[in-house]
């Protein structure tokens, strides 16, 4: 088997094609590839690893000083292209003419596991001309594979999502199930791709899946003409919805996207281990505030989300809290039927009964979410607009009498966010776009006034629309004052409404101030600098909502 | 005879003014992009044409193919590939620059001294146009739009098989590739029709009028059906579809079911814009030179003064400059 099947595999799950030709193309290369081939291939898609062996600085002085190329050249390139491993794969194809070698038709597990390992046993002096031997060697259509390992930078728009459905469909078993096995350390092995594709499932798979998740639907008007009494009022947290599963003796947590995360939140594991009944709740997973009973920023949470096996300290740093909002089966009887103001009473029940016969102390991983009572509508919009101070964004609110169905349903759950802040500021920066991106100016930075100042306050670069990128990238192009490498400072002439989630003091600044998802919602051509916010306004917006 | 390095630059033979090329001692323009007397037109490209000037001169295949395109009320005065003709003193002949069929180089001779305007040219291989004739010049004015070393270009049938087995690995699939209505899409119909896809092409009415009028210029364009309005979707399936760029975006895909789209261009060379087109797939099959061809044709001219314009002028000069010692000069101020 050779690197090329692979390669083609990367174009073609490259193309924009549908999801069910990609799984299709997935089954094909798995039908035909060697089983280590495969298992290295799955490695790679659902990115287990991406050790940069060298880096694209690296890769790239390399092949100047191999082809006696100018790096400002190669520079240049880089900014149309946007990816090291890619500018040197385009440029090798000029040098393809030249080439007199031999090729070789190494495999994908060959590279991996040898090839490209053995290069940090070189000096550099070796390690150079075997990267220069390898251009020269493997055929043009596997460079941008190569340069991509070789600069830890294989990325690709397949999810392990659709590693999972490919995988469920080429062997007729649960998606679920191939996600269990998919889980953990997945080391590429013959004997790991065979577990893989095993068809016996076990009784420990078949015990570990989820239910489908019931998705909240944004707010409607016509729901303020029901009684408030007919819902349960929620707090919505911003973290990781999760089912957490404990069926005989063993505890997994499902995200919504179908992973299974055991392995980032063992201490969640390990405690809920600890409890006698069998459950399944469905909840959200935060990394939480003790002292204020508040979740801390979401920020924290992806601290945590990608990392693997976090040591003790890290678990200390971030901890972690499930809060539950719903019982969906408890000890093998599945309640799902039951209506939620039922469900509820028996979530209760059981987490005070956890609480007080669970060995191990468990309130400090894991609580019930707390229900909120607004006398009537308007005092719901109250409840709403304050959620900011707890950190959370905004209201859920369920339907008293429904049952946990699947998807997102109308009409049971709903979601009640609070409006995000706004702010117009002045553009002032633009920086040239990196991957999809390269080539055009994308990302830019806004200014509001200081007196006759303006003083950068937040970086953006999505809200735009594809045409209004490549508009405004033309406006950036003709009204550069300087240009400072990558960076343009721009004519103060367009103003943008910000939309940002929150907004506090940092002395990082020169603004004095950070703000937290800030995006472009409007290009206000109607406006003039002048009409833009000042600092001050920032100020007394922060002051509003603490 | 005075030397002609002690020139400056307003008494360049050809110069830029308001963003075109101009010849003051002729008195004519090439390619202008707003009406004036005289102008010069390398090819028939919508870019490279403007109207109500009084009077155009293009080579014959050139005139045929813009009156098919925009009606017979122009004035075109025509001539042949290497056909010398005299203006104000000025000997101007046009040369095939491969681009497109008709497309060409114009050459001015004055006083001995030889510029030439590049045109749009391409070196590689094209069935549907006269092949890139090697010009020496003195000045050479080139066009440079893929003048960056990442653009090197598959040879052309490589390109073709690969749009072939693109559109065979989807039976199910009504496949439509997008690219410009004269001469990439003759250029992709004569070069697929040497593949193994043997289904159905079908062309949009702009193209198949292009396609119409390459044939009665002698050239062999394989015949396509054109594509009416309300086709029964089950015919297409399987089927390629040619049409120009301006339809990938708005309702006229909406005709069509169960589609792939890709766009053939040389742009479609680099992921990120191939990401970012919006199409499935994107070909890298260009009628401009890549980098070695640009680099070719500035040696193989032997010109000792070279301009470039349409592209990244700036990295291209800098290059020659450092690497290969050749003299580049810039126009004064260059749109």
């Amino acid at each position: 088997m050779s690197l090329k099947n692979f390669s083609e595999l990367f174009v073609d799950l490259d193309s924009n094609n549908s999801t069910n030709k990609k799984i299709d193309v997935l089954k094909n290369y798995f039908l035909s590839n060697d089983p280590i081939d495969n298992s290295w291939a799955i490695y790679l898609l659902t990115g287990k690893s991406n050790k940069r062996f060298i880096s694209g600085r690296y890769l790239k002085n390399l092949f100047s000083q191999i082809y006696e190329y100018p790096e400002w050249l190669i520079d240049t390139c880089y900014l149309k292209v946007g990816d090291s491993a890619e500018v040197i794969t385009l440029l090798l194809k000029n040098k393809s003419t030249t080439r007199k070698k031999k090729l070789s038709n190494i495999s994908l597990n060959e590279l991996l596991s040898k090839t490209i390992p053995d290069l940090s046993k070189l000096n550099e002096e070796e390690k150079n001309l075997q990267i220069k031997n390898i251009w020269e060697t493997l055929p043009e259509d596997n460079h941008l594979i190569f340069n991509k390992i070789l600069t830890g930078t294989f990325r690709i728009g397949v999810s392990i999502g659709l590693i999972t459905k490919s995988i469920s469909k080429l062997i007729n078993i649960d998606e679920e199930i191939i996600s269990h096995r998919l889980m953990g350390n997945f080391e590429p092995s013959i004997d790991s791709y065979e577990f893989l594709i095993n068809k016996n499932i076990n009784l420990q798979e078949l015990n570990s899946k989820p239910f489908p998740f019931l998705l909240a639907n944004t707010i409607e008007d016509k729901i303020f003409k029901n009684s408030i009494n007919d819902f349960q009022f929620e707090w919505k947290y911003d973290g990781i919805r999760m089912q957490l599963i404990k069926r005989s003796g063993n505890v997994s947590l499902w995200t919504r996207g179908q992973e299974l995360v055991n392995e980032s939140f063992p201490e969640l594991v390990e405690k809920m281990s600890h409890i006698k009944d069998d459950f399944v709740l469905d909840g959200e997973l935060l990394v939480w505030n003790f002292k204020e009973q508040i979740a801390f920023d979401f920020s924290l949470l992806q601290k945590r989300i990608n990392r693997k096996s976090p040591t003790r300290s890290i678990q200390i740093k971030y901890p972690i809290i499930f809060i539950a909002y719903d019982l969906l089966e408890i000890n093998g009887r599945d309640i799902r039927e039951i209506k939620l103001e039922n469900r509820r009473i028996e979530l209760e029940k059981y987490f005070s009964k956890w609480q007080i016969k669970t060995e191990n102390n468990i309130s400090d991983i894991f609580k019930i979410c707390d229900l909120i009572f607004p006398k009537d509508w308007p005092d719901a919009l109250t409840y709403k607009e304050k959620s900011r101070e707890n950190n959370t964004e905004g209201l859920i609110i369920k339907k008293k009498n429904s049952i946990y169905s699947s998807g997102r349903k109308k009409g049971i759950w709903w979601k009640y966010k609070v409006d995000p802040m706004q702010l117009d500021a002045v553009l002032i920066y633009a920086r040239g776009g990196s991957g999809r991106r390269a080539g055009l100016y994308t990302d830019y930075s806004f200014a509001l006034w200081k007196d006759k100042e303006l003083i950068k306050f937040a970086s953006a670069y999505s809200g735009l629309t594809n045409i209004e990128i490549n508009e405004l990238d033309k406006w950036i192009r003709k009204n550069t004052i300087e240009k400072f490498g990558p960076v343009r400072s721009l004519k103060p002439e367009m103003v943008f409404e910000i939309s940002f989630e929150k907004i506090q003091i940092s002395k990082r600044h020169k603004s004095g101030i950070a703000v937290r998802f800030p995006r472009i919602t409007k290009w206000r051509k109607d406006k003039k600098i002048n009409d833009a916010d000042s600092l001050e306004n920032a100020y007394k917006l922060m002051k509003k909502i603490s | 005879m005075r030397d002609v390095v002690l020139r400056t630059k307003q008494e360049y033979l050809i110069r830029y003014k308001d963003g075109n090329l101009y010849c003051e001692l002729a008195d004519i323009w090439i390619d202008p992009s707003k009406p004036v007397k005289r102008a010069l037109i390398t090819h028939a490209h919508f870019d490279h044409f403007t109207f109500g000037c009084e009077e155009y001169i293009s080579t014959k295949e050139t005139a045929i193919l813009l009156k098919e395109r925009v009606g017979n009320n122009i004035k075109i005065k025509t001539f042949e590939y290497g056909e010398e003709f005299k203006i104000n003193g000025i000997n101007i002949s046009f040369h095939p620059s491969g681009h497109i069929l008709g497309s060409s180089q114009i050459r001015f001779i004055f006083a001995e001294e030889k510029w030439l305007i590049s045109g749009d040219f391409k070196l590689q291989k094209d069935d549907t146009c006269k092949q890139y004739e090697l010009v020496k010049t003195d000045y050479l004015i080139s066009e440079c739009t893929f003048g960056l070393p990442i653009f090197k270009w598959d040879e052309s049938n490589k390109i073709a098989n690969d749009i072939s087995k693109w559109i065979t690995n989807s039976p199910d699939k009504t496949s439509l590739l997008f690219c410009y209505s004269l001469g990439k899409a003759q250029r992709l119909l004569n070069e697929i029709s040497q593949t193994n896809f043997k289904g159905n092409i079908y062309t949009h009415g702009s193209i198949h009028k292009m396609n119409n009028s390459y044939k009665k210029l002698g050239i062999d364009i394989k015949d396509t059906i054109k594509i009416e309005n309300k086709k029964k979707i089950d015919e297409l399936k399987g089927s390629l579809i040619l049409l120009p760029p301006s339809l990938s975006k708005g309702s006229y895909l909406k005709n069509f079911k169960n589609i792939q789209t890709a766009f053939a261009s040389g742009w479609m060379s680099i992921r990120a814009l191939r990401k970012r087109s919006g199409y499935d797939k994107g070909f890298p099959i260009s009628d401009h030179a890549d980098w070695d061809g640009i680099l070719e044709v500035v040696k193989k001219s032997e010109a000792k003064n070279v301009f470039f314009h349409h592209g990244d002028s700036e990295t291209l000069s800098k290059f020659l400059v450092e690497k290969e010692s050749i003299n580049v000069l810039f126009f004064g101020k260059q749109i």
